[in-house]
């Protein structure tokens, strides 16, 4: 529909008025996009498989950066002792943090908003109830949490998935339900009970539009949030399998070599880990400090 | 002595930058000059956006950036105040000039002790120490009319009522017997009846010391009852100045006239505001035969509309393992009616009930004792769908804070039409152009159907929500201080739309004002509210002329007078 | 105030019991005890002789009871793989975990919170931007790439630090801690300012934004009106009510450090609970496991509580609430 259309516009001028005039959030922005992108397309433009261990060649192994292989290619960040190639590596891993991390994010984000909804909404022993379990989650430090849940489930990628999901829903579930609250005391929902329009079109129409946004902008940071903790968790060995490493994983392989001054292994996907982390968070704060109603009224006043 | 003036504000200009560079700036204030004598009063009238404020601001260096001074100068007695830095401000602020919020409650630091920020400001701004400042506090409280000053040193701002915090914000005020205070608004935040006393207290406190007081306020009856001399602001822009009784009365710009005409007074009824020149609404539309259509048949049915018999309201707090559960009686006991055609208005301070009872009615709370009969029907004895339904379309409602009262992430024609397509009184194909009908019905541009609400002013979302309601085809709308956020002038506006549009679908109100002069303006009937109970009830002319309540005479006789400009009678009078 | 003391222990207590329950379920009824505790060598009739043994036999609510009442004796069992009682290998090693997790939480209080208030004062100026800017990078920084990168830089490279262990420690009141002596302290060095640079950047941020919040309150302007020096200001208006998100947020840090401490531990070979806990997990010493999650669960809701009384005494407005 026209709305459609009208609605695109009126984000990217959103996005254009958050991003203006602040070069290291552009950057952050442009880094974020880049990653995804080389994450997405890691299949067809890395120049190994490297979940393939039949084309990996243990003669291979452990070559410095810039590396001749046995194939007659080069290998631009050197190979791990397996004699994979550590740029294919990286590519696969940014793929394997970024997927587990966007999964984890929005399911966790869905299920807390869904619940922050339904407590504002029905009060009552719902809310006690839902509301009780954000505290328990809320007060217990999210990795510790996960650290135990993966001892006792075990690990695996669907694993670690649920461990972060039950980290990220609760604070989204606490931040739906008061700003849903503080929407409930607004006259325009008391306008949309006088004329009997039915309370789920309430709750879909009127209530969550106008009280996600809070929970929206908090989203890239959950989104660091969780790469950060599947990268620890897989580093302390209890994340994903070691068939499927993830930049935590892959630094994992590589700790071991540290010392002995194969630095490679472990510095690249630890680079890539941190350049993602830091893109995300800058951009992160632009909008979180775009969205401040304090520094918002300084810059409109 | 009156010479040399104690303040000179000459030609001050005072910007916003509205863009990152810089380039396209907002004047808040442009070209303002103002004097104030010593011991003199003046005031500072205008409505939102006039810039009022930012002088007050502006004379202390407490501008926060990025407003900036860019000309002008500003002259205490001999002293240059603009460009002093932060250390030399210091020594002026309390000192020399006192300085009073608005709002006390967000003045004064909510986890401080009361004590501690009088006596910090005794401390600053004289020459005492530790025992001298806590006795000087006492008395200074009690100077003020705090009532049990010594306790109250002890507490915490939320431990106190609004109009006690502002009488310490007037102790700390005075501390220095400062020459000059810049009180910006200070009645605004508190209820009629406190207002007066509170407001008399300043006044006696700045004759005691002879102090001059700037009143900020947009409020024309303060102004009249307080001050000397009055400036007359607009858009930053200086409108009028001179004395009280000469710019009140007869005033000679054309905004102040409007601006005074908008005034709703209290010693007699008129018809209409008469604003000099209001939007008159457009012609007949092709949707106004389905707004006018169903309403025929309901001029069979009786002449009493709502009957209300008796209601109670008991609010519970929820019972917790160490507190038994707490009942509040919001409402109790009151009943009236209401005629068709008819408006009645409900008169009360904040916490008296009144929209409680409103809320009953509409459906929103549930009743505790008593019966609510609309249309010939108790309330309570609709369940069934359809008949909730068509008591929902029957009764509407038009609420107070127009920036809450719209859905935020729905146009303004999607908002006046949203229940209608629920319910299908109307297809989407004809929503939008029934939208754009009833935006023209209440004086808005057909073409701003498509906007969203921030983008209208508050006085524009007002007409929205009373274009949503009007959709519905209702018989009776509950009017809930419609008008109290709004400026003044916007607020005659709003009001003559209301008559109007009454007048044109026979609509019956119900209209909750905690404004005295608004309800005498609006209706036939008159219920005076306090503390949940119905005082008084009683048609327009005998509760304004005639009041038997001791609680109605002095809510009258805490309204400041304005008695309207002169020359009016015989122009617009009372019906 | 007493009443509100009440409240919250009601609330605690809720919080602990609540906890106790899903221990028990996720260990003792979703996983099967008897092959939790057994090992390879046991036979089927020692398995069912275990069961008996453990109470399995019992109904659930009876199973639960003897649960919690060994707990409340403190006896949380044995463990697999040390053959000692849990709660003597857990205390043993707690004082190790104390004492980097003090250490971090002084540096980053110290460091974090006058960096965070001067550049909320002074948010336009260059020193803020560039105290945001690093502390935004290492807030974006794993805890375990900064502990790589600290062994690489300081204990490789320059050969400054020890990488690992504990050090000469000394005696007091019983208990060997490493921060009586030289070396101790400098083999505390490194895990200690791996766990602080985390407390840092967010207690920079977190008074960053607290303080700039408040700068914008009317008070604070009023108190300027008042004709109050900028250094009370501050002092008074701006910090005490800038410690109320502090402390709740220095409270719920405490727990934070006590988890990232299981990192740094392992990487740094430091024997505390954090690293029996990996090793634990490592080597599926479940007793282990179970009494560790017991104990800290316990740990944070006492520090809940405590964050939650402190709260009240610096936010009259929480106090006075019925």
């Amino acid at each position: 529909m026209i709305d459609y259309k009208k609605k695109l516009a009126t984000l990217s001028i959103e996005i254009k008025s958050i991003f203006s005039g602040h070069p290291i959030a552009i950057a952050g922005l442009i880094g974020f996009i880049v990653f995804v992108l080389t994450a997405l397309l890691a299949p067809w433009i890395a120049p190994q498989n490297p979940y393939d261990l039949m084309i990996l060649d243990i003669m291979d192994g452990l070559l410095p950066p810039l590396s001749k292989l046995g194939n007659g290619t080069t290998s631009w960040l050197g190979t791990d002792a397996l004699g994979r190639d550590i740029l294919s590596a990286v590519m696969y891993g940014l793929r394997l943090s970024l997927f587990v991390a966007f999964v984890a994010v929005s399911i966790g984000t869905t299920i807390g908003v869904f619940l922050g909804l339904l407590a504002a909404t029905k009060g009552g022993w719902v809310e006690s109830v839902i509301m009780r379990a954000v505290d328990l989650k809320v007060s217990f430090p999210g990795i510790l949490l996960a650290l135990m849940l993966l001892a006792v489930f075990g690990t695996g990628v669907d694993k670690i998935i649920y461990a972060l999901i039950i980290g990220v829903w609760a604070s989204k579930a606490r931040l739906t339900r008061s700003s849903a609250l503080s929407e409930m005391q607004k006259e325009y929902i008391d306008a949309a009970k006088i004329s009997g329009i039915p309370n789920w079109r309430i709750m879909l129409k009127f209530l969550l539009p106008n009280s996600i946004a809070p929970v929206l902008v908090m989203v890239p940071m959950a989104l660091s949030g969780a790469i950060g903790a599947e990268a620890t968790l897989s580093f302390l060995g209890v994340g994903v399998p070691i068939t499927e490493p993830s930049l935590g994983l892959l630094i994992a392989n590589g700790n071991d070599y540290l010392l002995s001054g194969k630095w490679w292994i472990s510095i690249f996907p630890g680079v890539v880990l941190v350049s993602l982390v830091l893109c995300i968070n800058v951009v992160a704060d632009r909008i979180r400090e775009h969205n401040n109603p304090y520094l918002k009224s300084m810059d409109k006043q | 002595m009156n010479n040399i003036p104690l303040l000179k504000i000459n030609n001050l200009t005072v910007t916003y930058p509205l863009n990152s560079e810089g380039s396209d700036v907002l004047k808040a204030l442009d070209n303002i000059s103002l004097n104030v004598n010593s011991g003199q009063i003046i005031g500072i009238v205008g409505e939102s956006g006039a810039g009022k404020s930012t002088i007050g601001k502006a004379i202390l260096g407490l501008l926060d950036p990025p407003a900036k001074i860019v000309s002008g100068e500003i002259t205490l007695t001999d002293t240059a105040m603009i460009g002093l830095s932060e250390s030399q401000y210091e020594s002026f602020r309390g000192n020399q000039i006192g300085y009073i919020y608005q709002n006390p409650m967000t003045a004064l630091n909510p986890v401080l002790k009361i004590g501690e920020q009088v006596i910090e400001a005794i401390l600053a701004n004289t020459a005492m120490t530790g025992k001298e400042a806590y006795n000087y506090a006492i008395q200074l409280l009690e100077r003020a009319d705090v009532s049990f000053a010594k306790d109250r040193l002890q507490k915490y701002p939320h431990q106190l009522s609004g109009g006690l915090c502002q009488r310490i914000v007037f102790a700390i005020a005075i501390a220095a017997k400062p020459k000059l205070i810049i009180a910006d608004e200070p009645t605004t935040a508190l209820d009629v009846t406190v207002q007066s006393s509170v407001l008399q207290t300043l006044i006696k406190l700045s004759q005691e010391e002879d102090i001059a007081i700037i009143l900020i306020t947009h409020d024309i009856g303060v102004v009249s009852e307080t001050c000397d001399y009055v400036y007359v602001l607009r858009n930053g822009k200086h409108i009028e100045q001179g004395e009280t009784v000469q710019v009140l009365e007869k005033p000679t710009q054309e905004y102040t006239r409007s601006l005074m005409a908008s005034v709703p007074l209290i010693e007699k009824r008129l018809h209409r505001f008469a604003l000099p020149n209001e939007d008159k609404m457009e012609g007949m539309t092709s949707h106004l035969g389905y707004l006018e259509e169903e309403r025929k048949e309901n001029l069979y049915l009786n002449k009493t509309i709502l009957k209300v018999t008796n209601i109670s309201k008991i609010f519970y707090t929820s019972s917790t393992l160490f507190k038994r559960k707490e009942a509040f009686k919001a409402v109790k006991n009151v009943s009236f009616s209401v005629n068709r055609g008819e408006t009645v208005g409900i008169v009360g301070e904040s916490g008296s009930g009144k929209s409680t009872i409103g809320r009953m009615i509409l459906g929103l709370e549930d009743i505790t004792e008593g019966s609510i009969i609309y249309n010939g029907r108790d309330l309570k004895s609709i369940t069934s769908p359809e008949d909730r339904l068509a008591h929902c379309l029957s009764i509407q409602c038009i609420f107070q804070d127009p920036y809450s009262s719209l859905n935020p992430r729905m146009t303004a024609g999607e908002n006046i039409t949203y229940g209608l397509k629920v319910h299908k009184l109307i297809d989407s194909k004809n929503a939008k152009s029934l939208a754009q009908d009833l935006m023209t019905l209440v004086g808005l541009q057909r073409h701003d159907a498509d906007k969203l609400p921030h983008a209208f002013s508050g006085g524009e979302r007002q007409r929205i929500g009373i274009a949503r309601a009007l959709g519905y085809r209702p018989d009776f709308i509950f009017c809930d201080e419609p008008t109290s956020a709004l400026d003044v002038s916007v607020q005659a506006n709003l009001l003559n739309l209301l008559k109007d549009l009454q007048e044109q679908f026979s609509l019956t109100l119900l209209f909750v004002s905690h404004d005295l002069a608004v309800i005498r303006q609006m209706c036939d009937q008159v219920i005076v509210m306090k503390d949940g109970e119905a005082l008084e009830n009683g048609s327009n002319d005998s509760i304004f002329e005639h009041p038997k309540h001791l609680y109605t005479k002095s809510l009258l006789k805490a309204m400041p007078k304005f008695k309207g400009i002169a020359k009016q009678v015989g122009f617009n009078d009372s019906k | 105030m007493i009443n509100f003391i009440l409240k919250r222990l009601w609330h605690s207590g809720i919080l602990a019991i609540t906890m106790s329950l899903i221990v028990f379920f996720g260990m003792y009824v979703v996983g099967d005890p008897v092959e939790m505790l057994s090992d390879d060598e046991f036979t089927e009739q020692d398995k069912i002789d275990l069961a008996i043994e453990l109470g399995l036999d019992k109904p659930l609510y009876e199973q639960y009871f003897t649960f919690t009442g060994d707990m409340l004796q403190g006896d949380f069992g044995t463990s697999f793989v040390y053959n000692r009682p849990v709660l003597d290998l857990i205390i043993e090693r707690l004082p190790a975990t104390l004492e980097i997790s003090l250490l971090a939480m002084v540096i980053g209080l110290s460091i974090g919170i006058p960096l965070g208030i001067f550049s909320g004062i002074k948010n336009n100026s260059r020193a803020s931007k560039i105290i945001s800017f690093f502390t935004t990078v290492g807030y974006s920084t794993p805890n375990f790439w900064q502990a790589i990168i600290l062994i690489m830089v300081f204990a490789v490279f320059l050969q400054w630090l020890p990488a690992s262990g504990r050090g000469l420690t000394n005696s007091m009141f019983g208990v060997e801690w490493s921060l009586l002596s030289i070396d101790g302290l400098r083999h505390m060095a490194l895990p200690a300012v791996n766990l602080a640079i985390y407390k840092i950047c967010m207690q920079q941020r977190l008074a960053k934004s607290g303080t700039q919040e408040i700068l914008y309150q009317e008070y604070m302007t009023y108190a300027r009106a008042k004709g109050i020096s900028r250094y009370r200001i501050i002092r008074r208006h701006l910090l005490r009510n800038i410690l109320i998100p502090i402390v709740t947020i220095t409270g719920l840090e405490v727990g934070g450090l006590i988890a990232f401490s299981t990192v740094t531990e392992s990487i740094f070979s430091w024997p505390g609970i954090g690293k029996l806990l990996l090793d634990s997990i490592h080597m599926i010493d479940r007793p282990v496991v179970v009494a560790y999650l017991i104990l800290i669960t316990l740990m944070f809701v006492f520090i809940n509580f405590v964050v939650d009384v402190m709260y009240a005494i610096l936010d009259p407005r929480i106090r006075h609430q019925k």
